[in-house]
């Protein structure tokens, strides 16, 4: 098993980076998207600190991901993809990182203007990253509502691409972000012809 | 002179008395502290007003009443203070004030004593001691701590029992400053 990426796919430090990510944002619009119907209860100070404390995981994981692709490299680019292509994944792979970054900032400060504690998973207090301000917190709340549904719509974008590349370009775009064999790429001489 | 002996003697009474018999001066305070996930919490209960009759030589006619104003208790942040102020906790719509109230005094040592009073508070009263230092002076000061339970008072009993969110003990303390009654 290769740690660091290869030439020809993602390894597989990359790997559990990406997939664990992507389960913990279902996990976290799925809270997101609940907690704040929940009757004032100690329920929902949990429900909430849960978010919190999986947001601020997400933000030092995304941190980690940047790191690591800095040291380890990344793949070459799948060949024989148009030009266009290439420059809309790229672009779409920035808006993804940024929107990895600006959300749980976004909700840190939520939390700093509230003035409500911050601990994470209940065992280290993180500090304030703003002062308390009632203006601030409501930007921040509608900046980290809009972002999150940019997010998804980025996230179907990318996701519905790399389904694309898969089953229809018949290219290892999806293939190499999983362990080798887990996704049999298909030649398209294998294909009846119709 | 009969009457003014009579009336000697009943200043000579009445004004040991009068001197012990204080009200609160400007400056004094009420304060509270608790958790809230983990992170401690403070606040106080502005316009509370204190009358005390105390004498240390004299702990057998001591007394203590405390009137505390609810909705005005702040944290100073506006959504605990909508919460704390709401139905799940103090309720202040229907429990405007709690009172505090002692006559039974102990001497722990010095300048030190407890008052094993009784809280009124959120429609329920229990027992709650008040330990406290006394400064005395042309305006006696009385610096004192008391452990409240929470839920012992039915605060936060329902939706927020959960004492890993908020425990049951909050901690206040206040300083009063006397000054003598007219």
């Amino acid at each position: 098993m290769t740690l660091k990426n290869p030439l020809d796919r993602w390894g597989a430090v990359s790997q559990a980076f990406h997939w664990v990510i992507v389960v913990l944002l279902v996990v976290m619009a799925y809270l997101g998207l609940t907690m704040t119907d929940l009757p004032t209860s100690a329920h929902k100070a949990n429900v909430y600190a849960l978010h919190k404390s999986i947001g601020l995981t997400i933000l030092a994981l995304v941190l980690l991901r940047l790191a690591w692709r800095l040291y380890a490299g990344r793949p070459l680019e799948v060949g024989g993809m148009p030009r266009w292509q290439h420059r809309i994944a790229s672009l779409t792979h920035a808006a993804l990182y940024l929107l990895l970054f600006a959300i749980p900032l976004s909700g840190w400060v939520i939390n700093s203007t509230s003035g409500f504690p911050l601990r994470w998973f209940g065992l280290v207090h993180v500090p304030s990253i703003a002062p308390r301000d009632v203006a601030l917190n409501h930007l921040a709340k509608e900046t980290h509502e809009v972002l999150f549904w940019i997010l998804v719509a980025t996230a179907a974008v990318h996701a519905a691409a790399a389904i694309y590349h898969h089953l229809v370009q018949r290219d290892a775009t999806l293939a190499r972000m999983l362990p080798r064999g887990w996704l049999r790429l298909r030649s398209a001489e294998d294909v009846p012809h119709a | 002179m009969p009457r003014f002996t009579a009336l000697t003697l009943l200043l000579a009474l009445a004004l040991p008395a009068a001197a012990a018999d204080y009200v609160q001066a400007p400056g004094s305070s009420l304060a509270f502290a608790g958790k809230y996930q983990g992170d401690v919490f403070t606040g106080r209960f502005p316009g509370f007003s204190t009358r005390l009759r105390f004498d240390p030589a004299q702990l057998a006619n001591a007394s203590l009443d405390v009137t505390i104003p609810i909705a005005s208790a702040t944290t100073g942040n506006g959504d605990y203070d909508d919460n704390m102020r709401g139905d799940a906790f103090f309720d202040a719509a229907k429990f405007p004030q709690a009172h505090y109230t002692a006559t039974r005094f102990r001497s722990l040592g010095g300048n030190q004593y407890a008052a094993d009073g009784t809280l009124s508070l959120h429609g329920v009263s229990k027992p709650v001691t008040l330990t406290f230092t006394w400064t005395p002076g042309s305006q006696p000061v009385l610096t004192g701590k008391a452990t409240v339970k929470r839920l012992d008072f039915g605060i936060g009993g329902g939706d927020f029992a959960d004492t890993s969110v908020i425990p049951d003990a909050v901690a206040v303390s206040t300083k009063v400053i006397f000054q003598p009654a007219k």
